[in-house]
């Protein structure tokens, strides 16, 4: 098992190798230079050459990116953001509080409340519980984020003043992003656990664990849940991933500063080392949360997990004999 | 009479597909005594399966439904129980083993947890006691108890249809149902697991619904026989009534599939003609009218009765039945 989590983490470097060529050279070939920008239209072309040396945007392509890398390798040092002045890792880490507890807030929400309604509406299949439920889910997922974010706004701040607006340091602030965000992620996670229940309460052995006189609820959950589990953990760690990266469009309608508002001011003035940094930040929220799921399988089903550790299967056994012994 | 401990009467289950019902089982009626072993034999298709989760009523709803008829348990319907007495009768009193042993254990419990659940659910007892009586079981079918932790996936299917044998046996229950236990095993296993499944019959004089399409089980095991086609009984009798004495013409052409031993070189199988009916459009008159060589008007016709052709030997037949009902 250990082994398999080491080389997962080694197969993150050329992952995060390949993402950091890919946003570079994306930048790189973006029109518009942010020398130009810091100084305005006025700059004289000399004083816009010295400040491009100073940012480390002079140079072919390939000298950039080494560049870049090796300060990274060596330094660990991902360069200054243009507006601030700080290093792209202090600004990163600052705001990662609330990106966290926001992607933390509604991976919650959404579990729960998404797995409740999947397991209602496969449960009763056809009935207007399922029906309310897929509709929800439909709702939930074409409803686009900034625009439900503004009507929260509208309704929930102007109108009845239950909440601020804006900012996210009280739990009441917590409350109206926590919904905007969750409400797409509850709905996917509804569908997949609907789905993924009507696949396995079809089974063999639920009609097995019925059969032994168990309560309708202890076979659902127990024997049901454990084995449709696989997907629906699949789809939140995703959802979760995705949004430990930021979530821009709820961050920047709530004004909460987070790692997702960060990136959006930083394209719209050219901050290159930020955009870079924060999307490799991204990449690497993602592979953490999805090595995290991968694991999470084992830990539910016994198979994969013997699977990861093939060769230190027979260790176990060999324990529990001497255990029979003494 | 509640000497029997099952009593099926005029039993009708369909399933219901866009609206039109599929006809698994029709008027069907047998009774079990305490201690015997019953083997229903048909085709696959034949109703047999619906059957038995009748039985423990877990026929699956909605898509099927319990049309009419009753299912006597100790002189009490199982099909008018209420959910608690339900689940006290399951694996209780009532046990299943079920056809495939591959699907039928939960993949992601150990087989002990799976063992120990039905012991916990039926008795009162700690979860230590629950896990020894588990690790007991798994003895009993001749799996080392430390490999209550074990699960499914480390099994082989004859361990596993062990364990699901386990799972059945574990609260002693008074009727047995196995839902051809032995199809999905390879032949040494198959010998194993009967001989196994006979020894605990035995031994806690458990009743045995065997089914199957196995004649060779049959008469191993069996001490009364019923021949299903399209969920209706249309022979019923002792294992020696039917084996020698069969009578109808369908427990005729079954006998007649077997192949033998003693047979002339080049003589071939002698199947029955056409194909078992489709549940959706059965032909009317008796069921089997279509494929019976021996069939007349009124089988076209009227859909015969049981007749007593000789004590406990019942026949459902125009042409067979007849002549012998006055006797």
């Amino acid at each position: 098992m250990l082994r398999y989590v080491g080389k997962r983490i080694l197969m993150l470097i050329p992952v995060m190798l390949g993402v950091s060529l890919i946003v570079f050279c994306m930048i790189y070939f973006t029109p518009g230079d942010p020398a130009e920008y810091m100084l305005g239209v006025d700059a004289t072309p000399e004083a816009v050459a010295a400040m491009r040396e100073q940012l480390g945007l002079n140079g072919t392509f390939l000298e950039q990116y080494i560049r870049y890398i090796g300060k990274i390798i060596t330094r660990f040092d991902f360069g200054t953001s243009y507006s601030t002045h700080r290093s792209v890792t202090t600004e990163i880490l600052d705001r990662f509080p609330n990106t966290f507890r926001l992607a933390l807030l509604s991976m919650v929400v959404s579990a729960v409340l998404g797995i409740i309604l999947g397991i209602i509406s496969a449960t009763k299949q056809y009935t207007i519980f399922d029906n309310m439920a897929s509709a929800f889910a439909l709702i939930g997922t074409s409803m686009p984020s900034f625009w439900f974010g503004l009507m929260l706004i509208i309704w929930f701040c102007l109108k009845l003043k239950w909440f601020p607006p804006s900012g996210f340091d009280t739990p009441a602030q917590w409350v109206l992003p926590t919904i905007c965000l969750g409400l797409g992620s509850t709905a996917t996670v509804t569908r997949q656990t609907r789905s993924s229940m009507l696949e396995v309460i079809r089974q063999d052995y639920i009609v097995t664990a019925r059969s032994k006189g168990q309560l309708e609820s202890v076979v659902v959950l127990k024997h049901g849940l454990k084995n449709a589990m696989m997907p629906i953990i699949t789809v939140i760690g995703n959802s979760f991933g995705v949004h430990l990266g930021g979530a821009m469009l709820t961050e920047t309608v709530f004004s909460i500063p987070g790692i997702g508002k960060m990136m959006v001011d930083a394209i719209a003035i050219k901050n290159y080392p930020v955009v870079q940094g924060g999307v490799l930040f991204i990449a690497l929220c993602s592979s953490v949360v999805n090595l995290l799921v991968d694991l999470l399988y084992a830990y539910i089903d016994p198979r994969i997990k013997a699977q990861y550790s093939k060769k230190k299967v027979k260790k176990p056994a060999a324990n529990q004999k001497t255990k029979g012994v003494a | 009479m509640s000497e029997n401990l099952l009593d099926i009467k005029n039993l009708t289950v369909y399933y219901y597909r866009d609206g039109k019902p599929i006809k698994a089982v029709n008027d069907l009626s047998f009774s079990l005594g305490k201690g015997e072993t019953l083997g229903l034999v048909g085709e696959t298709g034949a109703g047999k399966t619906t059957t038995a989760k009748a039985i423990l009523k877990l026929v699956p709803e909605p898509q099927g439904k319990y049309e009419s008829g009753e299912i006597l348990l100790d002189g009490k319907d199982v099909l008018k129980m209420s959910k608690g007495q339900l689940r006290r009768m399951r694996g209780h009193d009532v046990a299943m083993i079920f056809q495939d042993p591959m699907t039928s254990l939960n993949p992601v419990l150990t087989v002990g947890e799976q063992i120990a659940e039905v012991v916990r659910l039926h008795s009162k007892v700690s979860r230590a006691e629950a896990t020894k009586k588990a690790q007991e079981m798994l003895e009993m079918v001749g799996i080392s108890g430390s490999r209550y932790t074990a699960y499914p996936h480390e099994f082989s299917g004859g361990m596993k249809q062990r364990v699901v044998i386990a799972i059945a046996l574990a609260c002693n229950p008074r009727l047995l149902i196995a839902d051809e236990p032995t199809t999905a095993l390879d032949v040494t296993i198959q010998a194993q697991v009967l001989e196994l499944i006979k020894d605990l019959k035995d031994k806690f004089n458990t009743s045995m619904l065997l089914i199957t399409h196995d004649l060779g089980i049959v008469a191993e095991v069996c001490d009364k026989v019923a021949v299903i086609y399209a969920g209706e009984i249309v022979e019923s009798g002792t294992a020696e009534d039917i084996f020698d004495r069969g009578t109808h013409p369908y427990t005729e052409g079954l006998f007649n599939c077997l192949p033998r031993l003693d047979s002339e070189e080049g003589e071939r199988l002698n199947p029955i003609k056409g194909l078992a009916p489709d549940p959706m459009n059965l032909p009317a008159g008796c069921a089997f009218h279509p494929r019976c060589p021996y069939a007349t008007d009124a089988c076209r016709q009227s859909n015969p009765k049981p007749v007593e052709i000789e004590p406990g030997h019942f026949v459902k037949c125009h042409v067979r039945g007849i002549g012998k009902e006055d006797a």
